[in-house]
């Protein structure tokens, strides 16, 4: 690539909308990774939590990890969360920051946005909204937010740098950025990382 | 990466097997690739 990145960025964004798209349709699809519930449970979310979500709040979940298990959000703290699918972890932080509180969930995926909408909907949460929008050029105002999570999605970035500027632009001054994410401890040959395919699958 | 971005305070929390028992256990194996939280501050 010209300008120093492994992929085409948007090659691999298009790559990773048509994945992304095809769980919130079919959760239960065969994927390459866990959803739902027993993800929640085999990554250590709080089980009260969990419990608690209607099923379409929790069966589109496909994180990879658990951005609150270094720390529990405030009563009251702005948030944001990068690539919110079908809204879980948007839902376990609306009940960590409470009424006075507020998140915000940006997702490119058209049918997350959807299904996310309607689960806020349909649990009367009047603490979150979802944008649409891509985590390289979020549609967050500069120095809003107390904190910034997410989950499994900056990997799949092709620009992490890019993704970085702009989690230090919309956090105020001391904000957080606890996020979950994979990463691997053997190298990765470069022609593998130049494979879109192996991005996603 | 998130040192050079400007963040401080950079923690990682312990490895989650994320992908054991799916698919995708194969080539994560193949990698030593496992889930990771990661807690970071912007600086005051």
């Amino acid at each position: 690539m010209s300008d120093g990145l492994p992929v085409d960025p948007l090659a691999l964004r298009e790559e990773v909308n048509a994945k992304y798209r095809a769980v919130a349709v079919d959760p239960h699809g065969g994927y390459h990774f866990h959803t739902g519930r027993p993800l929640a449970r085999r990554l250590g979310y709080d089980e009260a939590a969990v419990a608690a979500l209607p099923d379409s709040a929790v069966e589109a979940f496909a994180g990879v990890g658990n951005p609150f298990s270094l720390g529990v959000l405030k009563p009251g703290e702005r948030v944001v969360d990068l690539g919110s699918g079908g809204g879980f972890d948007c839902f376990i932080a609306s009940g960590q920051v409470g009424s006075e509180g507020r998140v915000v969930g940006v997702d490119m995926t058209e049918e997350m946005l959807g299904r996310s909408r309607a689960a806020a909907t349909a649990m009367g949460l009047r603490n979150v909204e979802f944008r649409q929008g891509v985590i390289e050029d979020l549609p967050i105002e500069d120095g809003s937010a107390n904190v910034v999570i997410s989950n499994g999605v900056i990997n799949l970035c092709a620009d992490k740098r890019r993704v970085f500027a702009e989690v230090m632009r919309v956090l105020k001054p001391g904000g957080r950025l606890q996020f979950a994410d994979i990463a691997n401890g053997k190298e990765i040959p470069a022609g593998a990382l130049r494979n879109i395919d192996l991005w996603t699958d | 990466m998130l040192e050079q971005s400007g963040f401080v305070n950079v923690r990682i929390g312990p490895p989650v097997d994320t992908f054991g028992g799916a698919g995708g256990e194969s080539k994560a194996r193949l990698f030593d690739v496992f889930g990771y939280a990661f807690l970071s501050r912007k600086p005051e």
